[in-house]
């Protein structure tokens, strides 16, 4: 049996094992800072599964140990932003979080895939790679297969379709820097493009960015998790059951559309050693303006952890 | 409730992966006494470890069926080895008018997947009067699968990646559509080169065949019962699937009045809309020449 450990017990981290506990792929270990809070929700889902008949074990722990040899780690850890805290100390907080996860999964899972899903994403996956000294491939951002789930969603309620019928990709940062490709985008097969016009299209592109505000928004206290967590549960299970899903995914660069030495948004093939493959798309020169951008943005967050980072 | 008319190889395993999605009831028929009751009790025993909670039985009689929501129709003869689908159309078409007597005051939805599909679709319509929104055909939906398989082997990538899509007839002539092959939303021609997707649409046109010559004597089964159970998910959910199957063209690329496959949206009352995608001179041409030939 395949081992998957979650790192951080909370909303994201617990619907995230839900779902993999669903999949029934892997025994699961939730660790969290909070002493009972993941060893309570591992109770609780195993309690759940005569009904919901996984087989598979969850464990709940306070100990790093515990994710001893797992194939996949999937670091969720860290704190949102409160009222009145500034952008700076969010990351500090946070980079420590994932700087002692990192170390942790590179004692005892030496050949584990990392997938990051803490906030400042792309900031966060640096440090994780960093930290873990792993190769560059085992080092995976989800923030696409999120942003693509959603555009994919409002486009099938637009067109009164199966959601499932839908593929697309997003690429770049996570949130507002996203690059959505309609050209890439595909109802049925058939190009999006061909489906609804430009200015409902750029509508729905213009929602997908404010996901997650829009959730937030109704939810006053708190994000969302729901699909956050099923995206994490499809990256997991590409990885233990070596599916090779072409996702857009955040992975570090090297030259790949022209940055480099930044994790970014784009379309990977996904397996089990991790990245498999960076794919190379042709973009138009609108959409490659749109994707540097984003890598701007991403260089900026990661200029700012420069300034307050030392390794160990 | 959903009925299948016939229990061969293609009727009991259509029942037997719909009783796994757990779509609804499922009922059995044959005119081979027995048939039905032996495979239909034979899935029910395999229920307490397979887990579905919905029930597979047989009907005595066809009015049984006719008060399901949803029919297949697998009746009939399949063919041998070296055989054409067009060479059942004699042979399946007595069966197939005669059953659509019974269907002229049905209400619900009707699937034909009995060969030729696009041939026999068309005189159901004829003999039964059912609006044509709720009568299709088992068409390329199958062969659009099979090249999602191709493609996804082909490139070593999970097949939930790729959609693929086939027009026209459910036969050598069908047409697969290069720009509406993807790999997540990827044009497939970004990946392949032009002469090994030509090879890999050969290979579809030829895939029912290889099966029927491989085995000797039954013609394919998993492909097209798994194909009806989506399309029984599709309408019992109303989910709106995209999906190539055959149906009265009313004017789309200028036919009328013969079945076909085109990708249409699918729900609970069939066939919600029909798409027209855009096509090369030399596939409208055969999709025109394809609509002649089953005008039977």
């Amino acid at each position: 049996m395949k081992k998957v450990s979650v790192i951080g017990a909370g909303n994201v981290g617990a619907t995230a094992v839900y779902y993999i506990a669903e999949k029934n792929i892997a025994d699961i270990v939730m660790i969290d800072v909070v002493q009972g809070m993941p060893q309570s929700k591992a109770l609780d889902f195993l309690h759940a599964a005569p009904y919901r008949k996984y087989t598979v074990n969850i464990k709940g722990s306070t100990d790093y140990e515990d994710i001893r040899d797992s194939d996949v780690v999937v670091i969720t850890a860290g704190i949102a932003r409160k009222p009145g805290m500034d952008r700076m100390d969010l990351m500090k907080t946070n980079v420590g979080i994932a700087k002692k996860a990192a170390q942790a999964i590179a004692e005892y899972a030496p050949d584990a895939v990392v997938i990051v899903v803490s906030n400042p994403l792309d900031v966060i996956a640096m440090v994780a790679l960093r930290e873990s000294g792993f190769a560059l491939k085992k080092v995976v951002g989800m923030a696409g297969v999120l942003d693509a789930t959603r555009f994919r969603y409002f486009i099938a309620e637009a067109l009164e379709v199966w959601p499932g019928d839908i593929m697309a990709l997003v690429l770049g940062g996570h949130g507002d820097s996203m690059v959505p490709l309609p050209r890439y985008t595909t109802v049925g097969g058939f190009p999006l493009t061909e489906l609804l016009d430009s200015a409902t299209i750029e509508k729905l592109v213009e929602r997908t960015r404010k996901g997650g505000m829009e959730i937030i928004q109704y939810l006053k206290k708190g994000s969302a998790y729901y699909a956050p967590g099923a995206s994490v549960a499809k990256m997991v299970e590409a990885v233990v059951k070596d599916e090779r899903r072409l996702i857009p995914a955040s992975a570090y660069l090297r030259g790949e559309y022209g940055h480099s030495d930044i994790f970014l948004g784009v379309p990977v093939l996904i397996g089990k050693n991790g990245i498999e493959k960076i794919v190379q798309l042709e973009l138009t020169a609108e959409e490659r303006q749109a994707l540097d951008l984003s890598a701007e943005a991403v260089k900026e967050g990661v200029t700012t952890l420069e300034t307050f980072y030392s390794p160990g | 409730m959903i009925g299948i008319i016939g229990s061969g190889n293609v009727g009991a395993n259509m029942a037997f992966f719909i009783a796994e999605k757990l779509v609804d009831n499922v009922l059995l028929f044959d005119i081979q006494e027995g048939l039905a009751a032996g495979k239909s009790l034979d899935m029910m025993e395999a229920a307490p470890i397979r887990g579905y909670t919905t029930t597979i039985g047989s009907a005595e009689s066809l009015d049984q069926i006719l008060e399901c929501e949803l029919v297949f129709i697998t009746a009939g003869s399949v063919r041998q080895p070296g055989m054409k689908r067009e060479g059942l159309y004699t042979i399946n078409l007595e069966i197939m008018e005669e059953l659509a007597g019974k269907f002229k005051k049905y209400e619900g939805i009707v699937v034909i997947v009995t060969e030729p599909v696009d041939m026999l679709t068309r005189r159901f319509i004829k003999a039964s009067g059912m609006d044509y929104s709720r009568v299709m055909g088992l068409g390329c939906i199958l062969d659009s699968t099979r090249l999602r398989f191709m493609i996804a082997t082909e490139l070593n990538v999970s097949m939930e990646n790729v959609s693929a899509l086939v027009i026209g007839r459910h036969a050598d002539p069908m047409i697969p559509l290069e720009k509406y092959c993807c790999v997540s939303g990827v044009p497939v021609s970004m990946f392949m080169d032009e002469e090994k997707l030509l090879s890999l649409f050969e290979e579809t046109r030829g895939a029912g065949a290889l099966i029927v010559d491989m085995a000797q004597r039954a013609s394919s089964f998993y492909g097209p019962s798994a194909v009806a159970a989506e399309l029984a998910e599709t309408v019992f959910r109303n989910s709106r699937r995209i999906l190539s199957v055959s149906h009265m063209l009313t004017g789309q690329y200028g036919i009328e009045d013969v079945c076909l496959s085109l990708p249409a949206v699918i729900g609970k009352d069939g066939i919600v809309r029909t798409l027209e995608p855009e096509l090369e001179p030399s596939e409208l041409k055969l999709l025109k020449s394809s609509a002649e030939e089953v005008r039977v």
